[in-house]
């Protein structure tokens, strides 16, 4: 009995780990609208609305251009699918690397988060439409350019820990004797930006805008309806969960998690980690109204100023005091 | 004796803040008294000194030899501008004349005061507080004429000065760093807890701290490439300000790396701190004497000279031995007294002829017979003449650097401080003893240009009257040359164990 | 007396002193004169923040009295001087810098490598003080230097001293906590100076020329 439930505990925390982002990320990003109204002066939307919105479009019927081959379709779901892959490989709710955390490191992880975003730019480059084109060209590019980024914080990860698992450097910001270095909080800012730049937020995109000309993420789910937007759209929300989660259990604030796997701790967890998560949100909804949207080509130079954050992170390591 | 530490610290600052109240006329005649008394002061320690090593008063007062070498250099250099402050500023009658000579009069001796605690506290940090304390109160004073050129000059001064602070602030607290690993978290810089623990410092941490002290503190004695503030600070100021900031200011700050000098030796040998030195001399010696072959502001030129004799007495260290370092000593008490003379006399020409262009300064000594004459005088001793203080000191320096395996730096110093002479003589003599204009009438009113603007420049040679600007310039400047003849010809028996006491002080710390 | 430093405390302290550290960036590239003094007044924020930690953990009451005296002064009084002055001369720009924006990062990336390898190249560990914040305060000081030498003009020369003394402090307090206070109030002083000198600069020299720039301060030279 005991034995069973050593084998069912993990996985069922597991997809637990999974099911939190996938339900919890609608409610994120409702959270975020609904303060950036407010701090705007307008009511806002209810918190839940990404949730009435998504409950509608499954509701609606799909409609497909005719140029458009399977590939137009089958992309949301191959995107959606990696979403759900990724939180078992992070450490959503434990402190410990639950059975499947070992099937990829950081790297892999961050693969399996690009696959998702090539088969959304794939759908976009699909349908023909020219801005959905062009939100998928400029998305590649930019993507191409944060690539370095995130790299360079990853191998900070790897200088912490010696080794690339996510979990491993949580565990160095939880122990109290390994202290929080210069090249660690470099990485995090970095990392930050990353999450700014991938997230399609202010000052790289204006993500409310409805000007197709400026768009960049918005543009690529243009010619998309019904099932296949409401995937596209819930695939984004868990995105930017997803981010927030490694931002904030890996780097900033992995506190709060469960350690031991028992029904209290992990239902802690998942309430920390929301609140974490909207905390995190409230923090980029006031960026937004902070700053204004870069013009296109400024924004090479914010992601450059992001790479050279992040190589700073990885040269005092090896130039700074231990 | 612990009441003379104290009563120093103390007096020029009561004055300055009475000076600050009361009628212009008493605070003329109190400065002089005020620097009078610090000196006589200065001179009363030197007895106990010699005899018992060191005085201290409290934990946070303390002077050896060396402390009172410097001391005995700026109140000297007190006394002698409070003298001639009287006979060179001409007040305007009304109040604006009056909040003038107010600001001036505190300004001054709080001036005064704080380059007389610098040497007197114990401690880096407090050394650190001193000299700061002279920034911020001689950067109002650079700006007190309240010109175009003196508000940039002052704004140079205090932008560079302070960035140089900021570096000597972060060399303490380096030193301080490294001090932790023997004392632990909590404890003062005072210079005998450091050099007791000397040999247990972490030397990379000190070379550090030493490098950023020179660095820093360099940057308000004027060492190239750091000194760029200086001929515009000393140009603009008021002349008195002059004097006392090329004569005692720049000797303070070097004070002040003289410390870090003592604390690094033990704790890492003497080689690495002189050869940082010596980079710094030789830079600020060669960029010098270039620059004093060009000079036609008579002011920049004195304060060029400031330069190159820093960067003597940067190389004078940088020789390592205790012959080398006497020189040194001496050369500081030397170059207050001459450095300050020569501003008086500067002053006084510039009042006379309303111009600080050499080009159009001529006849010099033919207008003003004593000043004049004594100005050739200084500058002849700036350029180590005999019978000068200077000649002997430089000579000492020289004589040590020949002992040095690397006596090239010697025969380059040489080459240098003759370069540097023919500047300054070339300039002076062509101002000074040609035959000018002295004895036709009086056409433009050039006392009330106090100072140079480009417009006074533009225009034809002044016409000056023959005879002095004031019988207490004179008396400030004869004061300076009898001490530098003293120093030349016969050097007190007392100053000579004491100078003897502080090179040994530097070079077995 | 002062306790061990425990490490979470080492931890805060780098991150505020990294915080600086990315605003002495941020000011090297603002080219608004209004944003480089808000920008300033966050960092001096974050220094007072740090002085607070420090004076907490460490136990050193004092420090209490210099992270108000530099919140009052560093925080509010001198940017409400500086806006003020600001408002009054009515320039909005930075003087042309002397490089583009990549380059001068690329200048600041490059000396706060050097900032770090300086203090990293001692191989000294104290087991009781924060090695790494003095080489993030190292950096600071030096971006600090890039900064007033690529601009040429007085308000960014003045917020690059300014922020210098911001780098300064943090060193000031986490290395050398039990220094007198004395030490880093007369800092503060001189800041006021700093302050004075440039309101007189800033009317003298707008008034005659009506910029900013320092290209105008060339009339003593030689």
């Amino acid at each position: 009995m005991t034995l069973g439930l050593a084998v069912v505990v993990p996985k069922a925390v597991q997809a637990l780990q999974v099911l939190t982002i996938l339900v919890g990320a609608p409610l994120v990003s409702g959270v975020i609208s609904h303060a950036e109204a407010r701090l705007q002066g307008r009511r806002g939307p209810r918190i839940l609305q990404p949730y009435y919105d998504l409950a509608k479009l499954f509701r609606k019927e799909t409609l497909v251009t005719d140029e458009s081959s399977w590939v137009f379709l089958a992309a949301p779901v191959v995107a959606f699918s990696c979403y759900l892959i990724v939180p078992l490989l992070i450490p959503v709710l434990t402190t410990y690397p639950l059975p499947l955390g070992y099937m990829g490191d950081i790297l892999g992880g961050g693969f399996v988060l690009a696959l998702g975003g090539f088969s959304v730019a794939l759908a976009a480059a699909e349908s023909g439409a020219p801005y959905a084109q062009l939100g998928a060209s400029r998305a590649m590019t930019f993507g191409a350019l944060v690539e370095p980024t995130i790299l360079f914080v990853v191998f900070v990860v790897g200088l912490i820990t010696s080794t690339d698992l996510p979990y491993a450097l949580a565990g160095a910001v939880r122990s109290s004797s390994e202290i929080v270095r210069p090249g660690h909080v470099l990485a995090a800012v970095a990392f930050f930006l990353v999450v700014l730049v991938d997230t399609g937020r202010i000052p790289v995109e204006t993500h409310t805008g409805t000007l197709e000309l400026g768009m960049i993420d918005e543009a690529r789910t243009l010619e998309h309806s019904g099932p296949a937007l409401a995937l596209l759209q819930w695939g984004s929300a868990m995105k930017q969960l997803i981010l927030y989660t490694i931002l904030i259990n890996v780097f900033v604030a992995p506190f709060g998690l469960s350690s031991n796997g028992t029904p209290v701790s992990v239902v802690g967890a998942i309430a920390a980690l929301l609140g974490k998560a909207m905390l995190l949100g409230l923090v980029f909804a006031v960026i937004d109204n902070l700053f204004s949207k870069l013009r296109l080509f400024k924004i090479p130079e914010f992601l450059a100023a992001a790479f050279g954050i992040a190589v700073l992170a990885v040269v005092v390591f090896y130039v700074g005091p231990a | 004796m612990g009441a003379l530490l104290v009563l120093l610290l103390a007096f020029p600052l009561g004055v300055g803040v009475v000076s600050y109240v009361v009628p212009v006329r008493v605070a003329k005649v109190l400065a002089p008294v005020a620097g009078a008394g610090a000196f006589a002061l200065s001179i009363a320690l030197v007895p106990s000194v010699l005899a018992h090593g060191h005085i201290s008063a409290g934990s946070e007062l303390r002077v050896d030899s060396l402390s009172v070498v410097f001391l005995i250099a700026t109140s000297f250099l007190y006394l002698a501008t409070g003298v001639f402050s009287a006979g060179y500023l001409h007040l305007d009658a009304g109040p604006t004349g009056a909040r003038y000579g107010r600001r001036f009069y505190a300004g001054m001796n709080v001036f005064c005061w704080a380059m007389l605690a610098a040497p007197l506290v114990s401690g880096l940090a407090l050394l650190w507080v001193a000299i700061e304390v002279t920034t911020v109160v001689s950067a109002l004073l650079v700006a007190i004429d309240d010109t175009d050129t003196a508000t940039e000059a002052a704004w140079k001064y205090v932008l560079i000065a302070s960035m140089g602070l900021g570096i000597s602030l972060l060399a303490t607290i380096v030193l301080y760093y490294a001090g932790t690993s023997v004392f632990g978290a909590g404890y003062d810089l005072s210079y005998a807890k450091m050099l007791a623990a000397g040999h247990h410092l972490p030397p990379e941490v000190v070379r550090l701290a030493f490098v950023l002290a020179v660095l820093g503190y360099g940057t308000k004695m004027g060492l190239v490439p750091m000194h760029t503030w200086l001929p515009d600070a000393h140009s603009e100021a008021p002349t008195p300000v002059s004097a006392l900031l090329s004569g005692a200011l720049l000797a303070t700050s070097f004070y002040a790396i003289l410390r870090f000098y003592q604390i690094t030796t033990v704790a890492v040998g003497s080689t690495f701190p002189r050869n940082v030195l010596l980079v710094f001399g030789l830079a600020s010696l060669l960029l010098a004497a270039l620059y004093l072959l060009r000079q036609r502001d008579i002011k920049r030129m004195l304060a060029y000279s400031s330069i190159e004799h820093m960067g003597i007495l940067a190389i004078g260290m940088s020789f390592g031995v205790t012959l080398a370092f006497i020189g040194v000593l001496l050369h500081v008490l030397a170059h207050a007294a001459a450095k300050g003379t020569a501003f008086f006399g500067a002053g006084s020409v510039v009042r006379k002829f309303g111009t600080k262009d050499m080009t159009l300064l001529r006849g010099g000594v033919g207008a003003l017979p004593w000043s004049g004459s004594m100005l050739v005088a200084a500058v002849l001793a700036l350029s180590a003449m005999p019978p000068f203080g200077l000649f002997r000191s430089e000579f000492l320096i020289v004589s040590g650097g020949l002992s040095d395996p690397r006596y090239g730096v010697a025969a380059v110093l040489v080459v240098l401080v003759m370069l540097a002479f023919v500047g300054l003589a070339w300039s002076t003599t062509q101002t000074m003893l040609t035959s000018g204009p002295a004895d036709v009438a009086l056409q433009a009113t050039p006392d009330t240009a106090l100072q140079a603007t480009p417009d006074t420049a533009l225009q034809a040679t002044p016409r000056v009257t023959k005879g002095e600007v004031s019988p207490w310039i004179v008396l400030a400047m004869a004061l300076g040359i009898a001490a530098l003849v003293l120093l030349g010809v016969h050097l007190p028996a007392d100053l000579s164990r004491l100078l003897d006491h502080a090179a040994h002080e530097l070079s077995t710390p | 007396m002062l306790a061990h430093v425990p490490s979470t405390t080492a931890g805060v302290e780098d991150v505020v002193a990294v915080l600086v550290l990315l605003t002495e960036f941020a000011m090297l590239r603002g080219p608004l004169l209004r944003s480089q003094v808000r920008l300033y007044a966050f960092q001096s924020l974050a220094v007072s923040v740090l002085a607070v930690v420090v004076a907490a953990t460490r136990h050193v009451p004092d420090i209490y009295a210099l992270a108000g005296l530099s919140f009052a002064l560093k925080v509010v009084i001198v940017p409400a001087v500086m806006m003020r002055l600001l408002r009054d001369v009515d320039v909005d720009l930075a003087g042309s810098p002397k490089l583009g924006v990549a380059s001068s990062m690329l200048v600041a990336l490059a000396v706060s490598v050097f900032g770090f390898f300086a203090v990293g190249s001692l191989h000294f560990h104290s087991s009781l003080l924060p090695t790494t914040t003095l080489a993030v305060a190292f950096a600071v000081v030096l971006v600090a230097f890039v900064l007033i030498v690529l601009r040429s003009d007085v308000v960014s020369q003045a917020m690059g001293f300014f922020s210098l003394e911001n780098g300064v402090s943090i060193a000031g307090m986490v290395i050398a906590a039990g220094l007198p206070l004395v030490v880093e109030m007369t800092f503060l002083f001189d800041l006021l100076v700093a302050v004075v000198a440039f309101g007189i600069i800033i009317r003298v020299h707008h008034g005659r020329s009506r910029t900013l720039s320092t290209e105008e301060l060339d009339r003593l030279r030689g």
